[in-house]
């Protein structure tokens, strides 16, 4: 099981920094992920102290499982000062432990209460009340659930449940119930939309719901889902022992998912072992990088070093040009949830040429660093295999 | 008489030797001989690999004829000379 995870945000109304954070992180040699969303009190750069603090310093104490999840919220929500002007903690927190079998450890503090969706069905699981010992206004709620194929869980700040607050249709703001029936309806008519298409669409909807469409505090919506892993495979460069190339060609031609190929000896070994034909498109060119080839059977073809060199640069950019082999390489990884690099080791001493007109890199280093975007930025579940 | 095919190689070390130039043949090949030349790309022609100690990319195959260093003059040439 898949669990496809994104957070949209919008900032309060005339604030220049998000007063809410989001943080998460994937550990794929234990099958697990832990997010953190956090609210911090207040607005603009103080908010967003509290809660990047509270957030990062969350999510550092459970992963590697240093502190019991329950434990590590209830030290934090035991020694979260007290904001001055208000006299109430400083920020809120919900927190999410979960892992590939579906167990997810849930503990929330200050936010509204998280959404669970099964089946179109709004679940209301059992939880436990833990009151703090500091502080009497202060009580988490821990929560053990089984997550299923199709559930999904909806986290937000309270920016989304009070949006519309004071507007004649919406004395009371939108409140958990208005979240839930324009989140009923939206999957009723898209069942399968993704995490980020979801968040992106009740951001909106609750920023339209405002006067005048300006949020009167910051908003964030994290969302979960759990679905069958789309996956996908790259192979790129050729096997470093040659007479192993039938072997990883038979491996790329029995993977169950999308494929691509990066690199244009690759191409040539796939074409060669596989015996599928490559064709050209009439171009030589397409801003900057070498033209895209085909091959059936093959989702994407492209050259290796320079396209994911580029694809590296518009990873960590966040943006891309859809038009050549590089925007194309991103779409296929950013379509993908489970991505499996095979890397083959075998140099080009051609490429270390000193009199080239560019540096080209090591393959192996480009695709460690594109590993680590995708799995921390994009939050894709990631492996590699030379060869 | 047989097509003539022009394979441009796209590999990395042609292509950022210069071969990203040769898209003027795409363009320029059909309009000069029509349908008698065929220009491609390929995704590389393998040659800078053996050749590297005098590696001499960008490379282009007219038919079976090596180009080194090829530029659209040097391609263009030997079309004509196939052509006589």
């Amino acid at each position: 099981m898949f669990i496809d995870i994104d957070c949209h945000q919008i900032k309060k109304y005339n604030q220049n920094a998000f007063g809410d954070y989001f943080v998460s992180k994937r550990y794929p040699d234990e099958e697990r992920l832990v997010a953190v969303l956090s609210d911090g009190l207040g607005s603009g750069i103080k908010a967003n102290i509290l809660s990047c603090m509270t957030a990062t310093m969350l999510l550092r104490f459970v992963e590697g499982d240093q502190i019991p999840i329950r434990k590590a919220a209830e030290i934090v929500m035991n020694s979260l000062p007290v904001c001055q002007v208000r006299k109430i903690s400083y920020s809120t927190f919900s927190i999410i432990d979960v892992n590939d079998d579906g167990i997810a450890k849930i503990v929330e503090e200050g936010n509204p209460d998280f959404i669970w969706i099964k089946n179109g069905k709004i679940m209301n699981p059992q939880y436990e009340e833990i009151p703090s010992k500091t502080h009497k206004n202060r009580c988490m709620k821990s929560y053990k659930i089984n997550l299923e194929l199709g559930d999904r869980l909806i986290f937000c700040s309270d920016g989304i449940t009070q949006c519309g607050l004071g507007n004649p249709k919406l004395k009371l703001g939108l409140r958990r119930e208005g979240l839930i029936k324009f989140v009923l309806s939206r999957l009723e008519q898209d069942p399968d939309i993704s995490s980020s298409e979801l968040s992106d669409f009740i951001i909106k909807q609750a920023r339209n719901i405002e006067t005048d469409k300006n949020p009167k505090d910051d908003m964030s919506a994290l969302v979960l889902y759990c679905r069958e892993p789309r996956k996908s495979l790259v192979f790129t460069g050729p096997p470093f022992m040659q007479n192993k190339d039938s072997e990883y060609a038979q491996l790329f031609a029995d993977f169950k998912g999308k494929k691509a190929i990066a690199g244009g000896t690759t191409a040539n070994l796939i074409s060669r072992e596989l015996n599928i034909p490559i064709t050209m498109d009439k171009t030589i060119s397409v801003g900057k990088l070498p033209a895209c080839s085909y091959m059936e059977g093959v989702d994407l073809v492209t050259e290796g070093i320079l396209t994911l060199t580029q694809t590296l640069e518009y990873l960590e950019n966040g943006k891309w040009d859809i038009d050549n082999a590089a925007g194309k390489l991103v779409e296929f990884l950013l379509d993908s949830d489970c991505i499996y690099f095979m890397v083959g080791a075998k140099l080009n001493q051609a490429h270390y040429n000193p009199t080239l007109p560019i540096e080209i890199e090591i393959r192996k280093n480009i695709i460690k660093k594109m590993k680590s975007i995708l799995q921390d930025k994009y939050y894709k579940k990631v492996s590699m295999q030379y060869m | 008489m047989a097509k003539i095919n022009v394979k441009v190689c796209l590999g990395t070390t042609c292509f950022v030797m210069g071969s990203a130039n040769l898209q003027e043949l795409i363009e320029l090949v059909p309009r000069k001989y029509g349908d008698k030349v065929e220009v491609s790309g390929s995704p590389c022609l393998g040659l800078c690999s053996i050749d590297w100690e005098f590696s001499k990319a960008p490379y282009v195959k007219v038919d079976d004829e090596v180009i080194k260093e090829a530029t659209v003059e040097k391609v263009l040439a030997a079309i004509d000379k196939k052509l006589k």
